[in-house]
């Protein structure tokens, strides 16, 4: 998944923009990229980094629920970079990803206020799912976060480090999540966006977030 | 775990009554000092101004997740209204201490106070940085583009008239202690028009917002409706504005309790205008 030789000449020696295509025809709504966010990225309860909307459309006999991926946009534009005191927000210019340093991050929560998809969380606290012990797997992925720091999706980036997808984008059954470089004008994400017709979220509010819902 | 479409105009729920706490404390401080330098009043007042932004900045600490990184929030000025207010805070508080230094017996001996070219130097730094300090919540504010009822070019002007009034307000509260007599017609009549320029200006600000989006409007509504209605239309323009003009105007022996309202509503005006912050709705298109 890291942009090879051959992927940086195709985007004429741009850095890539990761983005996700996500296909509301092929979503079903079964959340299992929800769990696999979590399983992957150890997030406490109550948080979810990514997850699935739904709602019902018509009346009955003709109803319908339709089903929307949210997660964090990752935009060329974020409003919770500038808001952001100490710099712990920030936009990496190797990838374009909106990342956090938790390290840096004071948790005054400008940035949750000022991202128009409400897709940053603050954990109070690192309790467990099962009572105040923590489980084996939670003392390790706990690790990847701090309570009273704000934390998003990442776009697995450890993973997109190691060359592999995001975990969502993996486990997705219907292939409804189609992760890529933006950039790149061969890559398969750039070829969805070309060829369907898609929305981005709040477009208007001049973000350009990284992600295309296809229509 | 499903999840329904944020369809229903959510308020934001992360800034509440803290953070009002500290726009408030802060707000008075650099309103006072203002009122301080203009009426030359006593150094006391100048003391308390400085007191209240310390006791607001010392309650923005305890709101913040890690309070002992808060030193952070000053490295980025040149994108951040928090950072930007952090440094007048800062900036404030030490000219505006240096400035009433030399007043107070114990420091008289420092060498600006006969010195009235450093004097006026250090006087004119503290009180840009306490007109500045009335107006970065604004800022902060209105640099959201998810909460269309704070993204408005007004919404500074209002903080800033906020800070002035309710510093008339402290005023009010003090004079029998704190005051030279002969400022405080002046200071009333300047209190009677910061009251009637916070009703005119909100009523301009939710006129014009209830004409815009769908969020604003929602906001606007709140303000209107329910619990946060009774808050706002009760406490803020019924105790904080017509209240205290009317006993300033008719009943002015009765000056303290005008203050007393005054003060209350500036506080509820915070905590609205940060309650009816209504996110823009997801849609589908």
């Amino acid at each position: 998944m890291a942009p090879d030789k051959q992927t940086i000449v195709r985007t004429n020696g741009k850095a890539p923009r990761w983005g996700m295509a996500i296909d509301l025809k092929r979503c079903v709504g079964c959340q299992s990229c929800t769990l696999a966010c979590k399983v992957e990225n150890g997030t406490p309860p109550g948080i979810f980094w990514m997850r699935v909307l739904e709602k019902e459309e018509g009346t009955y006999p003709v109803a319908r629920k339709v089903f929307l991926p949210v997660r964090c946009n990752h935009c060329s534009e974020p409003p919770c970079v500038p808001v952001c005191p100490t710099g712990a927000s920030y936009k990496r210019k190797k990838d374009n990803l909106v990342l956090i340093n938790q390290d840096k991050c004071i948790g005054c929560r400008a940035c949750v206020v000022a991202c128009p998809y409400q897709v940053r969380f603050i954990s109070e606290d690192a309790k467990g799912y099962y009572g105040d012990e923590l489980t084996p797997y939670e003392a390790v992925s706990y690790q990847k976060w701090q309570p009273r720091t704000v934390q998003k999706c990442t776009f697995c980036v450890d993973r997109l480090e190691t060359g592999l997808e995001p975990a969502c984008v993996q486990t997705c059954p219907t292939r409804a999540l189609v992760f890529g470089n933006l950039n790149d004008p061969e890559s398969e994400i750039a070829s969805l966006v070309r060829g369907r017709a898609h929305f981005q979220p709040r477009a208007e509010l001049g973000t350009d977030p990284s992600l295309y819902y296809l229509t | 775990m499903a999840h329904e479409f944020n369809m229903d105009l959510t308020p934001q729920e992360e800034w509440s009554w803290l953070v009002a706490i500290d726009l408030f404390l802060g707000g008075l401080g650099g309103g006072l000092f203002l009122l301080y330098q203009i009426f030359g009043l006593s150094s006391a007042v100048a003391l308390l101004s400085l007191g209240l932004v310390v006791l607001g900045g010392l309650v923005l600490l305890s709101e913040l997740g890690h309070p002992l990184r808060a030193w952070r929030a000053l490295l980025k000025p040149f994108s951040s209204w928090i950072s930007r207010g952090v440094i007048f805070v800062a900036l404030f508080l030490i000219f505006g201490a240096l400035y009433v230094a030399p007043a107070l017996e114990y420091f008289s001996w420092l060498p600006w106070g006969d010195d009235p070219t450093a004097k006026k130097t250090i006087g004119a730094i503290a009180g840009a940085a306490a007109l500045l300090v009335t107006l970065y919540p604004g800022f902060v504010l209105a640099a959201s583009p998810s909460i269309p009822f704070w993204n408005s070019p007004l919404l500074p002007v209002l903080f800033f008239s906020h800070s002035l009034m309710g510093a008339s307000g402290v005023v009010f509260l003090l004079a029998p202690f704190a005051l030279n007599g002969a400022a405080l017609p002046a200071i009333r009549v300047v209190g009677e028009v910061l009251i009637a320029t916070n009703f005119a200006l909100i009523a301009i600000y939710l006129l014009t917002l209830r004409g815009s989006g769908l969020a604003a409007r929602e906001a606007v509504r709140r303000l209107s409706e329910g619990a946060l209605g009774w808050t706002f239309q009760v406490g803020v323009v019924l105790v904080g504005m017509i209240l205290p003009l009317a006993v300033v105007i008719w009943l002015p022996s009765a000056a303290a309790f005008a203050g007393i309202c005054i003060l209350i509503g500036a506080l509820l005006f915070r905590y609205c205008v940060l309650k009816a912050g209504v996110y823009v709705p997801f849609a589908m298109t």
